[in-house]
């Protein structure tokens, strides 16, 4: 019975959840697809957008889904990194100017960055000039602008995290004669695989879909993104013709993600397989 | 231990700095090997970058190439989809933006007032070959400032099954469009993008036939951003005609119809009417429907529905490494007929080019009926003043067509743009 | 700073612990390996700098470079050792931007003023340039006399082949022309084929031949004309002359201005001092609804932050059964909206809230003009933001639900608690510990969320006596209008209005943060 009611209340979440992406999904199959539609219901079915999108020659939108899965992987795999290295000493270690630097990754966070666009442009004209290889239109360039923002809130997500994972373990770990860096890598490292997971999870999601940087930073039809490439398409006066293919194009986007998810739920659900193991 | 540590970090310290700092010894002939690379890329021509925006890349492209061949050099036609005047003044700014941009003809006075573009020579000949109103729009201050390559305007769209004839007036289309609604044939008088925010663009024509104006016009005739006309008498009347005509009158403008979804709710036949430009033309064909243009009517012995002209323009940037190739691209090339077809075939809006126009004109006689449409049309004020009107124009339209008071409405304007322009 | 004395006292105290350690192989590998990095790194930046002579930036460079192998070669500041990686990028791609981009806030940078007073110079030099009347459109044909380059040109009405150089204009004799009426050969000259003069552009462009009224440059590569400047700066009165004129320039606007009160339209940056935020705190558009506007900025942010949060938690709670199936099936669904391009949705919502065509009037049966009223406008923000919001919420709290050791909760249901007692007491404030900063974050994002409101309402309903202000307006939406809508890009003005802002924003938070010092406490 209580079972039940978890069921129900799950189900009103997911309705809600799912409710304008099948709006999408309509517009996606519907041959005359429009954002305007009025219906859920499609006047017609077939994935005429799909085929459009996947040979249109106009847009290559195969090359925008490997460049921002590629980047999205590489840019959550180094930001992880750097967050979890920087939220353990913010976590174990205690040294002058610990609270004011947590605080002050936050804030910085807060400043509006398309303001901040003038100056990357002034960066990133220098850096073209001297190291071509990492400067505007190419997919490097972009990886370490990204880079920039690694420390920004995943740093306070895997922070919490660490809180509560017991200190009396690297303690003992420490009288053991374990370096900081074997208990970072041997003892936090293995307990923390949820968290890890959730912040890749939400890091390359978060990638996947930034739009402002990209938007200044990919210039070449072929070195766009997704989201850059797919805004292009209902950008200006195209908006109406290109809806269905663009719809098509928001449910493929949601393929990488979903794959990562399916992916790294069985290091998210850890602790909640081995209970159900249990009893 | 820890002695034995800091030996070990200040040798390597001392090694690195010779690697990376003495490294700069050795390191200079592979550096100025590295720098000569461009070096002789220029030797052999160098690079012109043209920014456009996704519709255009494409068209372009075969051209860009032709003339890459033609003079030795690389053409690289890039794209960009969003703020592209923004990002083209911080790029430029900075020293990373384009040879060349498109865009529309009424960034010219913010482009100017920026430094971004140059003024282009055309000859009188070249000049000549430009429809008057194209020329017309390009000329700031006295400067021809890009060359124009398609104009455009809105007209008014029918679907002819429904309303075989073009209305002769404001009030006939509204009576047709109202009768229709009533038989059942549709669900809306009009289709003319409102919004939450007003439309300006799409809804000056009528509001010009009421009488209603933005600017003053200084001693050239030029737009004044001095004197701002919204919430002058005649401004006042036109908001009250545009209420007459709104949500609590005969609900021929509704808030509900948008820019997302007015041309899409004629293709699907829920309207008869259509005010739109010729982006709109490819969606209508695609649905299938029969559809005349004419020019958007006026008011019963009222002035002029006078629509914007925009006109899609190429521009040399002052700040292009490659000046001297743009301005070959700009006066040049682009000037040609055969560069205005692909362009036109691309995204067909008339061409600027009359000779151009003329060809086009025995296949499509669409563009024709567009132009004709736009011949007594306003071009686009250019002056930087204009943005300041957009939006508390919309405003007061969007209150207007809700049923609010038209004179409060067009007062706030006013105020709002006099503000905004330290007009006072 | 107080409890940072404490904390330095506390991170002095444990050193003597420690045992000592050997050097270990680990040790040695990962030292060559940072070395071997850091070396990489400067072999591969090193060479352009010094090609461009960019001493100030290849002595950076070299110090950031020893700093970095000496931090990672000593045993000591074992926290800099994992902070530094991320600050590096931190500080070069967020920290210099945001205060480069704060410093504007003390100019008049925008539109208009956006570069140096020397480009405004050029800029309306450039732009009075007139083809002298009457002149002819010469045929231009670059070529070399010797390594100098110089211009071939062609009257087109008389054919009359001319020498153009940097002293002046001759005629010239003997050149042959071709059909496009260009000179194809000239005597002691070498005659410049396209692709040779467009490799010379930049010299082209440079060449100007004095004439007696003006100076002809090329325009293109194939035509040059005579053109006049009509306006041209003169340093010593510090003023532009010419028509209109003389301008005179003005350093406190940034303009040249003449006696009539006009200004030139190229205008410079200068600096204002506090007159950027003096206009934010004096003007009457601002002052006038800023608490309104605050205060459904503080509920819009709360709501969400708490909203998303509540949902999300209360879903994966509801999913964390050990008897619950289908939960992958689940997950999936709720991560969806998550998995979305954002702006693609936003205007998804949008589009379902229209009252005449939208789905949600259409389901619902209603007439709501959702986006046109200002209650429901302000319930459909936040119904879409907590739409946007809660997949976030779901995957943290599943993933910190996994960290509570599952005794904990058993050994509460046998001490005869109730669930929701349990809950109470063991599982939330376990979660609050690894959530709040979260929430904080979230709060903080949210109270400066441009995108969802930018793309849903633009901030209206817009009461028509007041333009400036809609009803769903974040205090980032609605000075931007102000600073970006009308008269171009003020981003000096923009940039002032963030520093508030972001005050705002730094003192709800910190306050909020000073809160989270006693879980830390209590459960580290």
């Amino acid at each position: 019975m209580r079972l039940a009611l978890r069921h129900v209340f799950v189900l009103v979440v997911c309705a809600f959840a799912l409710f304008p992406i099948l709006f999408v999904v309509s517009a996606a199959i519907n041959p005359l697809g429009t954002l305007a539609s009025t219906d859920l219901l499609p006047s017609g079915a077939g994935l005429g957008n799909f085929v459009n999108l996947l040979t249109s020659d106009t847009y290559p939108f195969g090359r925008w889904f490997f460049n921002s899965v590629f980047i999205a992987l590489a840019s959550s795999f180094a930001s992880l990194l750097l967050s979890m290295f920087a939220a353990y000493a913010f976590s174990r270690m205690r040294f002058a100017g610990r609270r004011v630097g947590l605080l002050a990754l936050l804030l910085i966070q807060m400043f509006p960055q398309f303001l901040a666009i003038v100056t990357i442009f002034m960066i990133f004209t220098e850096v073209t000039e001297l190291y071509p290889a990492f400067g505007f239109n190419t997919a490097w360039g972009l990886l370490l602008l990204y880079l920039g923002g690694a420390l920004g809130v995943n740093t306070w997500l895997m922070k919490g995290f660490l809180d509560t994972v017991p200190k009396e373990l690297d303690e003992a770990a420490t009288v053991d004669g374990a370096t900081h860096a074997q208990i970072f890598w041997r003892v936090i490292m293995p307990l923390v695989t949820p968290i890890l997971a959730v912040t890749a999870l939400l890091a390359f999601i978060g990638t996947m879909s930034e739009f402002l940087m990209a938007n200044v930073f990919l210039r070449d039809p072929g070195s766009k993104t997704l989201a850059v490439g797919m805004y292009g398409m209902i950008a200006g006066d195209h908006r109406n013709a290109n809806f269905g293919m663009f719809a098509a194009g928001t449910l493929l986007t949601a393929i990488p993600t979903v794959g990562v998810f399916l992916w790294l739920q069985k290091y998210i659900v850890s602790g909640l397989t081995a209970g159900a193991v249990k009893g | 231990m820890r002695k034995r540590a800091l030996g070990v970090a200040a040798l390597a310290t001392l090694a690195l700095a010779a690697t990376g700092c003495g490294g700069a010894e050795p390191a200079t002939p592979t550096a100025s090997s590295g720098a000569s690379a461009p070096a002789t890329a220029a030797a052999s021509g160098g690079t012109l970058v043209i920014w456009a925006d996704p519709s255009r890349v494409q068209p372009l492209q075969p051209f860009a190439e032709a003339f890459g061949k033609e003079n030795g050099v690389t053409v690289e036609v890039k794209e960009i989809s969003k703020d592209n005047q923004m990002t083209f003044l911080t790029a430029s700014q900075q020293g990373s933006g384009p040879d060349i941009m498109i865009g529309a003809h009424d960034w010219i006075g913010n482009l100017v007032q920026n430094g971004a573009i140059d003024p282009v020579t055309l000859t009188e000949e070249q000049k000549a070959a430009f429809s008057a109103k194209a020329l017309q729009a390009v000329t700031f201050n006295g400067q021809v400032y890009g060359a124009p390559y398609a104009v455009e305007n809105i007209a008014l769209i029918r679907n002819t099954k429904l309303a075989p004839d073009a209305p002769a007036s404001i009030e006939d289309l509204i009576a047709k469009g109202k009768k229709l609604k009533a038989d059942g044939k549709v669900k809306e008088v009009l289709c003319l993008p409102v919004g939450q925010k007003g439309d300006a663009f799409h809804v000056y024509p009528i509001f010009a036939s009421a009488g209603g104006a933005l600017f003053g016009a200084t001693s050239s005739g030029d737009p004044d951003p001095k004197t701002v006309l919204l919430g002058a008498d005649d401004s006042v009347k036109a908001f009250e005609k545009l209420k007459d005509l709104g949500e609590k009158g005969d609900g021929a403008l509704r808030t509900s119809i948008t820019n997302e979804n007015y041309i899409v709710n004629f293709a699907a036949g829920k309207c008869a009417y259509l005010v739109s430009g010729p982006w709109a033309i490819a969606d209508v064909k695609k649905a299938g429907v029969a559809y005349d243009i004419s020019p958007v009517p006026a008011f019963e012995g009222g002035k002029p529905a006078t629509p914007f002209v925009g006109v899609q323009t190429f521009f040399v940037a002052s700040k292009g490494k490659s000046k001297a190739l743009a301005q070959e691209f700009v006066a040049n090339y682009v000037t040609n007929v055969d560069v205005a077809m692909a362009l036109y075939k691309a995204d067909p809006r008339p061409p600027a080019l009359s000779a151009a126009l003329q060809q086009v004109q025995a296949e499509d006689p669409d563009a024709v009926k567009f132009m004709d449409a736009g011949k007594d049309g306003m071009p686009m004020p250019a002056i930087p003043e204009m943005a300041a009107i957009w939006e508390p124009f919309g405003i007061a339209e969007n209150a207007a067509v809700k049923g609010g008071d038209a004179a409060a409405a067009a007062a706030a304007a006013q105020k709002a743009v006099d503000g905004a322009l330290k007009n006072n | 700073m107080a409890l940072d004395v404490r904390e330095t006292g506390r991170a002095a105290g444990t050193p003597p612990a420690r045992p000592r350690r050997e050097i270990t192989t680990a040790f040695v590998v990962s030292r060559i390996a940072v070395l071997a990095v850091t070396a990489a790194i400067l072999l591969y930046a090193v060479p352009p700098l010094v090609a461009t002579g960019s001493w100030v930036a290849l002595g950076v460079l070299c110090a950031a470079a020893a700093g970095i192998a000496f931090l990672y070669l000593t045993r000591r500041f074992v926290p800099a050792k994992y902070l530094v990686p991320g600050t590096v990028f931190l500080v070069a791609f967020q920290v210099f931007p945001v205060v480069y981009t704060a410093t504007t806030a003390f100019t008049n940078f925008g539109d208009g003023h956006r570069g140096s007073k020397a480009e405004a110079v050029t800029a309306i030099e450039t732009g009075s340039v007139r083809q002298a009347p009457g002149s002819p459109e010469y045929a231009l044909t670059p070529a070399l006399r010797g390594e100098e380059l110089v211009f071939l040109l062609v009257d087109p009405k008389t054919k009359q082949v001319s020498l153009g150089t940097p002293d002046g204009l001759t005629p010239l004799t003997g050149a042959e022309l071709g059909i496009t009426g260009k000179v194809v050969a000239a005597p002691g000259l070498t005659v410049l084929k396209a692709p040779e003069a467009a490799a010379r552009a930049a010299e082209v462009s440079a060449l100007a031949v004095p004439t007696s009224g003006g100076l002809i440059k090329a325009n293109g590569l194939s035509r040059a004309v005579e053109g006049r400047a009509a306006l041209a700066y003169d340093a010593a009165c510090d003023c532009v002359r010419g028509e209109g004129g003389p301008w005179t320039a003005d350093e406190e606007q940034g303009y040249f201005v003449n006696a009539k009160g006009d200004h030139l339209a190229q205008g410079w940056q200068v600096n204002v001092g506090f007159a950027n935020f003096a206009r934010a705190l004096t003007d009457p558009t601002i002052s006038g609804y800023f608490l309104g506007v605050l205060g459904w900025n503080l509920v819009f942010a709360l709501v969400s932050a708490l909203g998303t949060f509540g949902i999300g938690m209360a879903v994966a709670l509801a999913l964390h059964h050990p008897r619950m199936r289908g939960t992958r099936f689940y997950r999936i669904a709720l991560i969806l909206p998550y998995a979305m391009p954002a702006f693609a949705m936003l205007l998804v919502w949008r589009d379902m809230f229209n009252r005449d065509f939208g789905l949600v009037n259409q389901l619902l049966g209603v007439h709501v003009d959702w986006l046109g009223e200002p209650g429901t406008a302000r319930l459909a923000v936040i119904l879409v933001n907590l739409w946007l919001g809660f997949p976030y919420m779901f995957l943290v709290t599943t993933g910190a639900l996994q960290a509570i050791p599952r005794e904990l909760t058993e050994a509460a249901a046998i001490d005869g608690a109730t669930p929701w007692r349990a809950f109470r007491r063991v599982t939330l404030p376990l979660l609050l510990v690894a959530l709040t900063p979260l929430l904080i974050s979230s709060f903080a994002f949210n109270f400066n969320n441009f995108n969802a409101i930018a793309l849903t309402t633009e901030g209206g309903p817009f009461p028509a006596a007041s333009p400036q202000v809609g009803a769903t307006d974040l205090l980032i939406t609605y000075t931007f209008r102000l600073a970006f809508g009308a008269g171009g890009a003020q981003f000096g003005f923009a940039a002032a209005i963030s520093v508030f802002i972001f005050a705002i924003v730094a003192l709800v938070s910190a306050v909020a943060f000073r809160r989270t010092r006693k879980q830390e406490e209590v459960y580290a």
